[in-house]
């Protein structure tokens, strides 16, 4: 089992980027919960998910990015995935959740699509 | 680990608590490596062993009932592997997989991920205890004769 391992950067002003890493579960889910919700907190209100490293993801780790992205929008942000892991992104296309999240495949291109702050 | 009729059963017994649904996913990746699925398999496997416990302890934990445990049991035959994931509290719908599978309700999640991943989904309850789980099959594609 590895635990959830979350780092933080600021690119810009109003951006935020959390790069994960190891298993996205019930147990590990409420600290990835409380990081966004801080951010948010804090005016980050774009959020750029980077799901490369994780290795395990569940309905707990997709109901936390739900709500992120929904409370980013309710401040008039946004919130994108980066994903490249085949294993990870057939999770999102089997529950649907392709046509909720924008999912990218590098940090350079969610930057890119972020609207301006 | 024991023998039936049918092939041989594992059980894993584990407190009800959200740190130990990753033992429950280790013990089934184990058990599922050792049969005739590929890799992708065991993953859906893994998977949905994990959303079974992390249901029970989420409806669990909503009937204050945090004191429990998660009994995890797999019948392994050659044709396909059953997992058993149920509870032994007579308290309503612990376990049971929820009847909306709407994809933006968060707290649906699971219950759609495990019908998806699976062949075989019913829900179950012990007469004895008045547990209540969910049974999941998967088949192996290609069984050894």
């Amino acid at each position: 089992m590895n635990m959830l391992k979350v780092e933080t950067r600021t690119p810009r002003e109003g951006v935020a980027v959390i790069v994960l890493g190891g298993e996205v579960d019930v147990y590990t889910s409420p600290r990835l919960k409380q990081e966004m919700v801080d951010l948010l907190n804090r005016g980050q209100v774009n959020l750029i998910v980077d799901l490369n490293g994780i290795e395990y993801l569940d309905s707990t780790g997709l109901g936390v990015l739900i709500g992120g992205l929904k409370r980013a929008r309710e401040r008039e942000g946004d919130l994108r995935l980066i994903c490249d892991n085949m294993r990870i992104l057939r999770i999102f296309e089997i529950t649907g959740l392709t046509k909720i999240f924008d999912i990218d495949r590098n940090e350079d291109d969610a930057l890119g699509k972020l609207k301006p702050a | 680990m024991s023998t039936s009729d049918s092939g041989v059963v594992v059980r894993l017994t584990i407190p009800g608590k959200p740190e130990f649904v990753g033992v429950a996913r280790l013990a089934i990746l184990g058990v599922a490596s050792r049969m005739r699925f590929n890799y992708d398999e065991v993953e859906d496997i893994r998977l949905a062993v994990g959303e079974a416990c992390t249901t029970a302890i989420e409806r669990a934990q909503g009937a204050n009932a945090v004191a429990h445990e998660l009994h995890v049991r797999c019948l392994i035959d050659l044709s396909r592997l059953v997992v058993e994931v149920s509870d032994s509290m007579p308290i309503p719908a612990v376990t049971e997989l929820p009847k909306t599978e709407s994809i933006l309700d968060e707290r649906c999640l699971g219950g759609v991920l495990i019908r998806i991943l699976m062949d075989d989904v019913e829900n179950i309850e012990d007469p004895d205890t008045g547990g209540r789980g969910v049974r999941m099959t998967k088949y192996v594609a290609s069984p050894v004769r």
